[in-house]
C-alpha cells in the first residue's frame, strides 16, 4: 500500500494490571493476574464474581473536582491514557500540528455506568431528576472530545463503537489517516468502563462470563472476564519520528477489517480469516514473517476454537511455528478498549523481544492446537506480530505491527 | 402423555420461537427447530422465570434436544406442583 510509513511513538495505558504502562508491561511480561473478586460494587445477586478492574484508582489524583465531576470512568481513562501516551511521545503539539492531529477512540458501552446511575435515581429511588451532567458524561464521545478539548488538537475527532473491535477500528483508521496524510499525528486507541450493575447483569443474561477465571484455548475454560481501563496510541509518519529523534516502538503497517455477515453473535472462522489476511496485505508482510500474534482469545467455548481454525487456515504449516497468546488472561476483557490494550502488549512484545504469555492456562484443547505460550512469557525477537479483534455483530479488525531496529 | 414440565417446554419453547406447539417432539434437534445460541439463552431466561429454578451455563451450553431441556428441567424442578406457573402469554 502507498503512503507514508506510520511510527508508534508513544504508548498509555491503564488497566487491571497497573496504572501505567511500566506498571502493565511488567505484569504483562510477568504473567501477572488482574483479574479478581468485584471490589467496585456488590456482586452477591450475580452469578459470576470475578472481573478485571483498575484498582486503586482515584479520579482526584488525575482531575480536578469539575473534570471529575463531568467525566464519566470510560472517558477517564480516555484522557489519563492520553496524556500518558503524548507525553511518553515527546512531541511537542505546535499549533500547526494540533490542526493536523486526529483522535480516534473506541468505546463499545460509553458512559453507560453514569446512565445506569440516572436510572437507579428515577426508577428505583423515584426522585424527578437524573444527574444534570448525565449527557455530557454519557455521550460515547465523551473521551475522544475531551482528549481534543485538553490537547487542543483540531484536527478530526471522533469515536468508533464496533463493540469488542471498537479500539482496534479506531487505531487502524488512525493509522491509515496518517498513512494517507490526512493526519500528520493521531492519537489512537479506546477506554471501557463496563463494572455498572446493570451492565453486568446484561452480560450475565448472555451466558458467556465465566464464574471462575479466564482461560483461553485450554480445554476447560469457561468463558471470558469482563475487564476495564484503557489505552492510546501515539502515532506519526516514520520518518517524522526519526527527524525528531523520537522512541519508535514499533512501525504499524497495516489493518485488516472484515465483516461476517454471518450471525450477531456468533463467530465465524471465515470472517476473522479475511481480516488478518487484509491485514497481511495492507502491511505488505508474508505471513512466514510473523512470528507472534496476539489473539483475540476470550476464553469463551465458541471463539477459541473458531480463531484457531481461521490461523491455520490462513498461516498453513507456519501456524506451527507462530506463537500467540490471550493477554486477556490477565487484564480481562475490555470490551471496546481490548484492542487498545493488547496493541500495547503487542508493540511492546516486538520493541522488547518478549512474548505475554497465556495465564491460567491447565490443559490443552484439541480444537484450540496452537503455541499459546501457556503460563510463562517467552523472550524472542519477532520481525512482525498481529494482534486480532473479533466482535459481537461479525466485525472483525486486525493489525499489523513490524519491528524496528532499536536506536 | 406429556407431563407437566414436558408440556411446559414445549409451549415456551413454542412462543419463543413463535413455532407451532404441534411441530415440536421430544426428540425433535433444537437445530432442526431452528434455535440458535441467541433463541436458546431466551428460552432458558424465560423457563428460570416461570419455574424459579437457576440452569447453570454449562447445562445450557450442553443442550442439543427439546429433550435435554426437559430433562435438565425435571432435575432442577422435580416436585414442580400442577398448574403452578403462569401461563405463557
Amino acid at each position: 500500500m502507498t503512503g507514508r510509513r506510520v511510527a508508534v511513538s508513544g504508548l498509555g495505558v491503564i488497566c487491571a494490571l497497573g496504572h501505567d504502562l511500566t506498571e502493565v508491561w511488567n505484569g504483562l511480561r510477568g504473567g501477572r493476574l488482574g483479574i479478581a473478586p468485584i471490589r467496585s460494587l456488590d456482586v452477591s445477586k450475580l452469578r459470576f464474581q470475578n472481573g478485571a478492574e483498575v484498582r486503586e484508582y482515584d479520579p482526584g489524583s488525575h482531575f480536578g473536582p469539575d473534570l471529575a465531576s463531568l467525566l464519566d470512568r470510560f472517558a477517564q481513562f480516555a484522557l489519563i491514557t492520553a496524556r500518558e501516551a503524548v507525553k511518553d511521545s515527546g512531541i511537542t503539539l505546535s499549533p500547526g500540528l494540533r490542526e493536523r492531529t486526529a483522535v480516534l477512540c473506541g468505546s463499545c458501552l460509553g458512559g453507560q455506568i453514569s446512565q445506569d446511575a440516572g436510572f437507579v435515581d428515577i426508577y428505583l429511588q423515584n426522585r424527578d431528576r437524573v444527574h444534570p451532567l448525565t449527557i455530557p458524561r454519557t455521550m460515547a464521545n465523551a473521551g475522544a472530545s475531551h482528549i481534543s478539548m485538553e490537547l487542543g488538537t483540531t484536527g478530526p475527532a471522533l469515536t468508533i463503537s464496533t463493540a469488542c473491535s471498537s479500539s482496534n477500528h479506531a487505531i487502524g483508521l488512525a493509522f491509515r489517516m496518517v498513512r494517507s496524510g490526512e493526519a500528520d499525528l493521531a492519537i489512537a486507541g479506546g477506554s471501557e468502563a463496563p463494572f455498572g450493575f446493570g451492565l453486568l447483569k446484561a452480560w450475565e443474561a448472555m451466558r458467556v462470563i465465566a464464574p471462575d477465571t479466564c482461560r483461553p484455548f485450554s480445554v476447560d475454560r469457561r468463558g471470558m472476564i469482563l475487564g476495564e481501563g484503557g489505552a492510546m496510541l501515539v502515532l506519526e509518519p516514520l520518518e517524522a519520528a526519526k527527524a525528531r529523534g523520537a522512541r519508535i516502538y514499533a512501525e504499524i503497517a497495516g489493518c485488516g477489517m472484515s465483516s461476517d455477515a454471518h450471525h450477531i453473535t456468533h463467530p465465524s472462522a471465515e470472517g476473522a480469516n479475511r481480516a488478518m489476511r487484509a491485514a497481511l496485505a495492507d502491511a505488505e508482510i508474508h505471513p512466514e514473517q510473523v512470528g507472534y500474534l496476539n489473539a483475540h482469545g476470550t476464553g469463551t467455548p465458541g471463539n477459541d476454537p473458531t480463531e484457531t481454525q481461521a490461523i491455520r487456515e490462513l498461516f498453513g504449516a507456519h501456524a506451527e511455528r507462530l506463537a500467540i497468546s490471550s493477554t486477556k488472561s490477565m487484564h480481562g476483557h475490555a470490551l471496546g478498549a481490548a484492542g487498545a490494550l493488547e496493541a500495547v502488549a503487542t508493540v511492546m512484545a516486538l520493541r522488547c523481544g518478549i512474548l505475554p504469555p497465556t495465564m491460567n492456562f491447565t490443559k490443552p484443547d484439541p480444537l484450540c492446537d496452537l503455541d499459546v505460550i501457556p503460563n510463562l512469557a517467552r523472550p524472542a525477537r519477532v520481525e512482525c506480530a498481529l494482534s486480532n479483534s473479533f466482535a459481537f455483530g461479525g466485525l472483525n479488525a486486525v493489525l499489523a505491527f513490524r519491528a524496528v531496529a532499536r536506536g | 402423555m406429556p407431563d407437566e414440565i414436558e408440556e411446559k417446554v414445549l409451549t415456551v419453547l413454542a412462543s419463543v420461537k413463535r413455532i407451532p406447539r404441534e411441530s415440536i417432539r421430544l426428540d425433535s434437534a433444537l437445530q432442526e427447530l431452528g434455535v440458535d445460541s441467541l433463541d436458546t439463552i431466551v428460552l432458558v431466561s424465560e423457563l428460570e422465570d416461570q419455574m424459579k429454578i437457576v440452569i447453570s451455563d454449562e447445562a445450557v451450553r450442553s443442550i442439543r434436544s427439546v429433550r435435554d431441556i426437559v430433562e435438565g428441567v425435571r432435575k432442577l424442578a422435580p416436585r414442580l406442583p400442577l398448574n403452578s406457573a403462569a401461563a405463557v402469554e
